[in-house]
């Protein structure tokens, strides 16, 4: 067993670099945390009709995603109960049944095995087909749309699971209306471990005016004093936020659509602010136009404001399959929306010119770490730590600025949990005192600064 | 299976009765050849202002794996795509890389295209010409990084009053699912 206290030092903000290389954490990961919590699979809009279905990952297992009779969405494994063959090679479709392509046995969109070849003959008749069904994924579940899968039966609920974020989520989830995915996902690799971009979505402004000086130049508007760090807005520009089980996010006000260099975006949200005030309060109206570098636990990223929307399935510990979509509100236009699809994919598609910045700096943090004696040291996440709290009226514990990495060091306190704890009971144990490593940190930051 | 074809996104319909004559066909192989040696001389700027259109349609569909008995229709320009760009939308990818601002590109890396396979047809409209051709792309980056990309291009190529050719609509139809690159940052 992986000594994960060996690897995260949560009060401290640091990380060893073995967490982006090591086989041993890699395989206790895809049990522990890909093989415990909600993974992301589809949303409800990709597949409204009964069969309809879209293939998917949970960590490296390949599952099928389908819309049953009486509308529920099921998810089972991809691979026939009979020798293990994929059921089903497709990314999306509608199907009555997925037959095996190895011995023909079908499975009806229940997962129930329907039939079998030479049942009565080879079988004689006496095959417990009842008992053969594909292994079906213990919870499905979707919030507002947004469809997820847990293996764990003994898992939180999703509303649970998702937790303070829920809150913030409803923000564009539900405030008018609710929200959608446009696919089919473009799909392209990175060699890298699956946490590098998780982290880096889930926290990182500070990357932004570096790492995409070149795009955001070009793009022109209020950003493009961030190319280069020329300009860095700071205080009271945005915060930062982490929750009980690792989701976060860098918010930076006013920041939504920016990205984009057609006004219509905008001009769609501010119109909604005031019903949107009204029914979801002050901050939530603040964060609707702020843009949201974001990730729910473990594995799903999106920037709320540009509006690309990413799964990093892990296949191996460096390397990931990147599957985006596109966010949208439901309420917006068509015309709104193809718009919106296309700026999302100019900046961070599979050609994005966004997307084109971050992937070789994903990759050599991974590759580097292939030197032993570079494996050896720590990652620092320690930035903005003085400042994080609890905040009299937002869920989490907040950060103060936008650039900062509160979120990061959220995300990486819910990982050694899950990586450490024997089982879910054992994180429940956790819920009244997750937040104190993360205070300890910010009270000891604070200390140090007065002794100096 | 139902391939896509250019009538998905243009009117514009190669008559494959009506080859071009090898004279024209000559014209379209080094069309091809110098744009191929412009894009692996990073000369993007010069390929965009010499030979695409101003009304270019330079598209990268999203083909998803499907059952060949899938009756849905292949992908429009309507939806989701890798490349759906106008000149405007290429000139800033061209511009980005003129900042001197993309680490990624520092040193830069090595690009070349083959150009293969070209055929070229008259269409009903006098002043323009439906193309096929093929294309593998290999990208070698920071010491080992080195991947290849095999597509095929259905273009249309108008032929102006000075008798040049420009890039009018280009297809890519990428001969993979999920692409097995960090990006497609290249003028495909």
């Amino acid at each position: 067993m992986v000594k994960v206290n060996e690897l995260v030092d949560v009060a401290h903000g640091v990380q060893s670099k073995r967490v982006f290389w090591d086989q041993e954490v890699y395989e206790q990961e895809l049990e522990r945390v890909f093989g415990r919590c909600w993974l992301f699979l589809t949303h409800e809009s990709l597949i409204p009709n009964f069969g309809d279905f879209v293939t998917a990952y949970m960590g490296e297992d390949k599952v099928i995603v389908v819309r049953q009779k009486d509308g529920e969405i099921k998810a089972f494994l991809n691979s026939c109960t009979h020798r293990g063959n994929q059921v089903c090679h497709a990314d999306s479709g509608n199907a009555k049944a997925f037959t095996c392509s190895y011995h023909g046995w079908s499975f009806g969109a229940d997962g129930s095995l329907a039939a079998l070849p030479l049942e009565q003959s080879a079988y004689y008749g006496k095959f417990d087909k009842a008992g053969a069904g594909l292994r079906e994924v213990a919870k499905v579940d979707s919030y507002r749309g947004f469809v997820f899968g847990c293996f764990d039966a003994a898992a939180p609920s999703l509303p649970d699971y998702l937790g303070e974020m829920g809150w913030y989520l409803d923000t564009w989830m539900d405030g008018t209306g609710g929200a959608e995915l446009v696919g089919p996902p473009m799909k392209s690799i990175l060699r890298c471990n699956w946490k590098v971009p998780a982290e880096n979505f889930i926290g990182d402004g500070y990357h932004v005016g570096w790492t995409h000086a070149a795009a955001i130049k070009v793009l022109g508007g209020p950003l493009s004093g961030l190319a280069g760090n020329a300009e860095i807005p700071f205080d009271d520009a945005g915060l930062q936020v982490t929750s009980r089980h690792g989701h976060g996010f860098g918010v930076i006000w006013d920041g939504l659509g920016l990205i984009h260099d057609d006004p219509a975006y905008r001009e769609y949200a501010y119109a909604n602010l005031p019903a949107l005030t009204e029914k979801m309060g002050p901050w939530r109206a603040k964060l609707y136009t702020g843009h949201w570098n974001a990730g729910i636990f473990p594995n799903c990223s999106y920037l709320y404001g540009t509006n690309t929307f990413k799964v990093w399935n892990p296949r191996g510990p460096n390397e990931i399959e990147v599957w985006t979509w596109t966010l949208v509100e439901k309420a917006m236009s068509p015309e709104l929306k193809a718009e919106v699809v296309k700026q999302a994919i100019h900046s961070f598609g599979t050609a994005g010119t966004l997307e084109s910045d971050d992937g070789e700096n994903m990759e050599t943090c991974t590759w580097s770490n292939r030197g032993p004696q570079t494996r050896k040291g720590v990652m620092n996440s320690q930035m903005g730590q003085i400042n994080d709290g609890e905040h009299p009226e937002l869920p989490g514990i907040i950060g103060k600025n936008f650039i900062g990495e509160t979120s990061y060091r959220g995300f990486y306190r819910f990982w050694a949990e899950m990586m450490q704890a024997e089982n879910w009971d054992a994180v429940r144990a956790n819920d009244a005192t997750w937040k104190d490593a993360l205070i300890k940190g910010a009270a000891e930051a604070k200390a140090a600064e007065r002794a100096a | 299976m139902n391939a896509p074809t250019l009538q998905s996104f243009s009117p514009v319909q190669p008559d494959e009765t009506r080859p071009v004559d090898l004279a024209l066909h000559h014209a379209v192989s080094q069309f091809y050849f110098r744009e191929a040696r412009l894009q692996n001389g990073r000369q993007a700027r010069q390929w965009l202002e010499t030979m695409v259109d101003a009304d270019i349609h330079y598209w990268l569909p999203i083909l998803e794996d499907r059952f060949a008995k899938d009756p849905r229709p292949q992908p429009t320009p309507a939806e989701p795509a890798v490349y759906n760009d106008s000149h405007d939308d290429l000139r800033k990818r061209i511009e980005r890389l003129e900042t001197g601002l993309v680490w990624m590109e520092d040193p830069p890396s090595r690009v070349r295209f083959l150009v293969t396979n070209i055929e070229a047809y008259h269409t009903a409209e006098p002043d323009l010409i439906g193309t096929f051709c093929n294309v593998h792309v290999y990208r070698n980056r920071r010491q080992r990084d080195e991947t290849h990309h095999f597509y095929g291009r259905e273009d249309v190529l108008r032929r102006g009053a000075d008798g040049q050719l420009r890039l009018l609509r280009r297809k890519i139809v990428l001969d993979q699912r999920v692409v097995l690159d960090k990006n497609l940052y290249m003028f495909l």
